[in-house]
Order: C-alpha cells, then sequence, then structure tokens
C-alpha cells in the first residue's frame, strides 16, 4: 500500500477509475498464464510418460506405434536383467562408479569449500584462478586423449571404478564453488567463536557449519551423481570391454529392435537407468531448490 | 571479555616463551589442517585436469600413433598444428560447431526466460513449487541419456514423433515424413532436444536473478499503466540482463565443444553436420590408424578458437559503470 499512495503521486489521479476493470484482466492473464506453463510442462514430461508406456508394451504393440498399449507386458523389466548378457554388470559398473564419484568429491568439496572461506592460506589466490580457469575449459573433451592416456599408464583401462578418478577431477571445480558460497553465508565470527570456546577445525566443520550447509551439500550429490551416472564419451574412450561398461554405453549401443534389444525391453533398461536419479530428485528436491537459490546459483 | 582476539596466522607474530611444540601446533591449527583439508582435492585437480592438459599439448607435438609399434614417437614441433591449421576438414568442423552453436543459445535463453518471468508470477507458492519441480525434471536424468531418448523419438519407426505427424494428423505420409537424422534435418532435431534437456535448469538461473527484483518495481509500473510486455522490457530484462550475458557465454562455451550428442546421433560419416572438431579430434585419435599427436592438435585448435570467442564476449559483456 506504501507503494501505491507514493507511487500515485506520479500518476494521474484518474488511473483509480479503472482498478475494477484491470483487475477482471489481470485474472484473464493468470488464465493464460497457467495454461501456457501447464503446456512447457506436458512439453517436458510427455517424452518420459512415452518412454514408459514403450517399457510396458507387449511385443506387437510396439511395432503398432500406438502410443497407449493394446495389452501390457510387464515382463521385459525381468527379462532385461536376466537374459540380457552383462547387463546387471553394466548396472553395478554404474553404481560403483557414481557412488565412489558422489562420496569422493563431497568430501573434497566440502573440506576446499571450508579451508577457502575460513583459512587465509597464502597459495590460495593460485588455486583459485586455476579452479575458475578450469571450469571455462573442456578439459574432458581437448583432454580426453590425455585422460586416456593416463589411465593406460595407471592400468585402469577396463576397470569401471578407474573412472572415479577422472569423474571427481572434472565436476571438483563446480562443487568446490558450490560449498564455498554455502560456506560464505555463515558469519565469520561463528567460526572464531568457535575457536575460542576450544573446538577444533574439524570439530568447527563437523559439529557445527556441516548442518548449516547441508542444503549446498545435497547439490553437490546431485550434480555429481548426474554427472557420473550419465556420463559417455569417457565412459566409452576408457572401458571399451562390454563387461566394464557402464550402463549409458550400453544402452547407446544397443540398437533398437535387434536380437534381445527389442524396443520395449531397451525401454525397461532406459526407465531403469533415469529411475534411481529420480528417486533422489523426489526425495531431496526441497534441499536441493533451497541450496539452489542459497547461493549454488551465484557461483 | 574485550581482550579475547583470535591469533591471525599472518601478522601476529609468535607470544615470546612459547615453545616449539605450541607454535607447531598453532601453526598446524592455523595453516596446516587447512593445506591438510585441500591437498586431497588438489591432487584430483592436478592429475586428471591439469596434467591431462598439459600432456595433450605435449603430444600435438609429436608424431604418436600408438598402434603401430614399429613407427618411432618423434618430436616434429609444430608440423601437426601446421597440417590442422590447413585442414579444410578442421575449419569445416568449426564452422559445424559454429553453426549448431548458433542454433543453440539463443533457445537456451529465451524459453527459459520466458518461463522464469511466467512462474515468477505465480503467487501461490504449492503451485510455483509444482511447476518448480516439473521444469527440472530433465537437469535430473543425465544428458547422454537424454540424448538417446531423444534418438528413439526421432525414429521413423518407433517414434512417437513422426507417428503424430502421419498416422495422428495425417500432415506427412511414410515417404514424406521428415528424416530427422539427416543430413538436413539433424541440427534442429539436435537443438529441439537441448533447449528441452536446458530449460528448466537455465529458468532456475533467471528465477534466481527475478528474486533479487524488488516487487516495488513491478508495482510502480503496473500503476503506471505499463502493460506486461512494457513491463518486461523497462525493467525485468534489464534486472535480468547480468544473468544472462553469464549464460550467453556459458553456453557459447558448452555448445561449442559438445561432443556426446554427435557421437550418440551423429556417426563418423565426414559430410554429417555433426562431424564438428571435437569429433574429428575423436575419430582421428581413437579410430582408424589412432594418431593420437594429430588428434591432440585438432583438439587444441578447436579449443583455442572456442576460448577465443568466450574471452572476446567476456569483454564486450563486462560489467560497465
Amino acid at each position: 500500500m506504501a507503494t501505491m499512495e507514493s507511487v500515485s503521486e506520479f500518476s494521474a489521479p484518474v488511473s483509480s477509475v479503472f482498478v475494477t476493470p484491470k483487475r477482471s484482466r489481470i485474472k484473464w492473464g493468470t488464465v493464460a498464464r497457467h495454461i501456457v506453463l501447464v503446456i512447457f510442462a506436458l512439453i517436458i514430461l510427455l517424452p518420459l510418460f512415452w518412454v514408459i508406456l514403450l517399457s510396458v508394451k507387449s511385443l506387437p504393440d510396439a511395432y503398432q506405434n500406438d502410443i497407449w498399449p493394446k495389452t501390457f507386458d510387464w515382463t521385459h523389466y525381468g527379462f532385461s536383467l536376466t537374459k540380457i548378457p552383462t547387463l546387471p554388470q553394466n548396472y553395478m559398473n554404474s553404481v560403483v562408479v557414481t557412488l565412489g564419484t558422489v562420496v569422493v568429491a563431497t568430501v573434497l568439496a566440502v573440506l576446499a569449500g571450508y579451508v577457502m572461506v575460513f583459512f587465509n592460506l597464502r597459495g590460495m589466490p593460485v588455486v583459485f584462478a586455476a579452479l575458475v580457469a578450469s571450469m571455462f575449459f573442456p578439459t574432458r573433451v581437448t583432454a580426453v586423449i590425455a585422460i586416456f592416456e593416463t589411465q593406460k599408464d595407471l592400468g585402469l583401462l577396463n576397470v569401471p571404478a578407474g573412472l572415479i578418478f577422472p569423474y571427481v577431477a572434472l565436476s571438483l571445480a563446480i562443487s568446490i564453488f558450490v560449498m564455498r558460497g554455502m560456506f560464505q553465508t555463515i558469519p565469520r565470527e561463528l567460526f572464531d567463536a568457535a575457536r575460542i570456546d576450544g573446538a577444533g577445525p574439524v570439530r568447527t566443520l563437523l559439529g557445527i557449519m556441516l548442518p548449516m550447509v547441508k542444503n549446498g551439500v545435497v547439490v553437490v550429490i546431485i550434480i555429481n551423481f548426474v554427472a557420473a551416472w550419465g556420463e559417455y564419451l569417457l565412459a566409452k574412450t576408457l572401458n571399451t570391454n562390454q563387461s566394464a561398461q557402464t550402463l549409458p554405453v550400453v544402452l547407446a549401443t544397443a540398437t533398437g529392435g535387434m536380437g534381445a534389444w527389442v524396443w520395449p525391453r531397451l525401454a525397461a533398461v532406459y526407465i531403469m537407468a533415469i529411475t534411481p536419479g529420480l528417486i533422489i530428485f523426489a526425495f531431496a528436491q526441497r534441499w536441493y531448490i533451497k541450496g539452489l537459490q542459497e547461493g549454488a546459483l551465484k557461483a | 571479555m574485550a581482550q579475547l582476539s583470535v591469533p591471525n596466522p599472518e601478522r601476529a607474530p609468535f607470544k615470546p616463551g612459547t615453545t616449539g611444540r605450541q607454535r607447531l601446533s598453532e601453526w598446524m591449527a592455523n595453516v596446516g589442517i587447512g593445506w591438510l583439508f585441500l591437498i586431497p582435492s588438489l591432487l584430483f585437480f592436478i592429475g586428471w585436469q591439469i596434467l591431462p592438459i598439459v600432456r595433450v599439448a605435449w603430444f600435438s607435438l609429436l608424431d604418436y600413433r600408438p598402434i603401430q609399434a614399429s613407427r618411432p614417437v618423434t618430436f616434429i614441433g609444430l608440423d601437426n598444428y601446421a597440417q590442422a591449421l590447413s585442414d579444410p576438414l578442421l575449419h569445416q568442423g568449426i564452422w559445424r560447431a559454429l553453426v549448431f552453436t548458433a542454433f543453440f543459445v539463443p533457445g537456451m535463453i529465451i524459453f527459459p526466460m520466458f518461463l522464469a518471468v511466467l512462474i515468477d508470477r505465480v503467487t501461490h507458492p504449492k503451485v510455483a513449487a509444482f511447476y518448480r519441480i516439473i521444469l527440472l525434471i530433465p537437469a535430473m536424468i543425465p544428458g547422454p541419456l537424454i540424448f538417446l531418448l531423444w534418438k528413439w523419438m526421432y525414429d521413423g519407426y518407433i517414434g512417437p514423433i513422426n507417428y503424430i505427424l502421419t498416422d495422428v494428423t495425417g500432415w506427412f505420409t511414410i515417404q514424406t515424413q521428415p528424416q530427422w537424422m539427416s543430413n538436413q534435418l539433424v541440427i534442429p532435431a539436435l537443438t529441439i532436444m537441448e533447449w528441452w534437456w536446458g530449460l528448466g535448469y537455465h529458468t532456475m538461473f533467471f528465477l534466481a536473478g527475478l528474486a533479487t527484483v524488488p516487487r516495488d518495481l513491478f508495482d510502480a509500473s503496473r500503476v503506471d499503466g505499463a502493460n506486461e510486455w512494457k513491463m518486461f522490457w523497462t525493467v525485468t530484462f534489464w534486472r535480468l540482463l547480468p544473468v544472462t550475458l553469464v549464460l550467453v557465454v556459458l553456453r557459447f562455451g558448452t555448445a561449442m565443444a559438445v561432443i556426446d550428442e554427435y557421437l550418440i546421433m551423429g556417426g563418423f560419416l565426414r559430410d554429417r553436420p555433426t562431424y564438428t572438431w571435437t569429433v574429428y579430434m575423436w575419430d582421428t585419435a581413437f579410430q582408424g590408424v589412432q594418431d593420437r599427436g594429430y588428434g591432440s592438435a585438432i583438439g587444441w585448435v578447436g579449443t583455442f578458437f572456442m576460448l577465443v570467442v568466450v574471452a572476446i564476449l567476456f569483454r564486450l559483456f563486462r560489467p560497465r559503470d
């Protein structure tokens, strides 16, 4: 109300006459806005519904193209997990690589972000500049040849867990900056006060600060989960044996309609590939969106 | 209470009479622990970020084809670069990446900005949260899995897009239906897919930007009789400009160095519009004679070009007073 009054000095008093028609116009605007938003929501959701439906179509239906299946067939999930060779192994590979990456990257990012905000180390400007620069450099693409050679030298080709090393490194800068942004929201006095109370830096971090930056931790976990779970280029280049490959590579190699990989089975594997991410999101979205707003997007 | 002060590692001299052990523990608490926490990150960062960049630069100066065991690895200076700079396929590869980028960036900015303005007006907190969650779903699916989904959606036999265009609407027949993965349509098809993927994530950036705009500004211009369109161009657009410019630079860099979608949807035919410098690099280094030296040079030339343009954009868009 205060703004209304202050502004009305500058606009003609006649404008108040139009308040009533304006209100009804705004309501139409609201309806139109929601229609547009629902259309966008449908554009997002329909491709996913399509692939879900494809995964439960009976084989004849799958080649009929009708979006809604005439007969449902729920066996494709079980079939692909048990009958397609190496698939359980590929799934496990993805789980191991992703878990390893998420755990290592999150711990490293929390520690490094904490140090960057509360410690006054001499070499820090150099580290900071290198991390920022690395975010603009497409290392994964440009240096794929050298990453391959490094992994070869270490004997990590065709070792699924070997992917953890490059994966952690490649999203480390963004993870550290998310955590740095979160720690910056904590007043420095808290760190100093904890020290005066005799808490060491480890206890300050674990006991006091970690709960305060938990939304940022969720953001870091999700960033690293998505990056590792779906990474394709390095996974394809470094692991060429089918038993050492991760899910996205196997799925991309599988040609739909061929042998064990008939379309509904391919779709079933696809659903099993995207479900973990969606489950994590369903549980963590509240903290994730909060974390994004609190400082992660400013990084 | 006022006497308490926190020791500053840089300036405060050690109190006279402190023993070496006390000094060590004080150093440990101020500096040592810091480095101890940082070193693991640095190991990963140096080992798999900096070292590969340096190594690939070194490879680009070598004649290096590891599968030809009889061929000695020799230092050939800038010969690979001389070859790369006069290689028409590399020129074309950079040009193709630019074409894709020109498609990619505008839609990555315009649609999310539009959506963010709409969502920002939704006053009901639950409804607003609902839209945000739906929009963020694609951001939870890793890129390569998105590319697979769309590759199937564009498929001429199984894909729902051509099913709608032929069987449902009757606009096309099986003979005339668009071949989305053909040389003519693959770039627009990829672009639509990228827009879909980036829609929600980028909307979040703009929503974060909009959250910092004081509501009074909107109320004021509304009272002044501005309609939505005018309000966007007088208030919102300028407030979002910093976010927009950052996103343009970031996405320019992303789009120029894209490779996964080309490998999944494009293949290795050299006349494909998806055969950009990144695919050329991978193809050269890992297929055929596996020329890792020349492949590295291709990668560096493409990357250098990209970085120069990003630097120019940064200069153009730097905040002015």
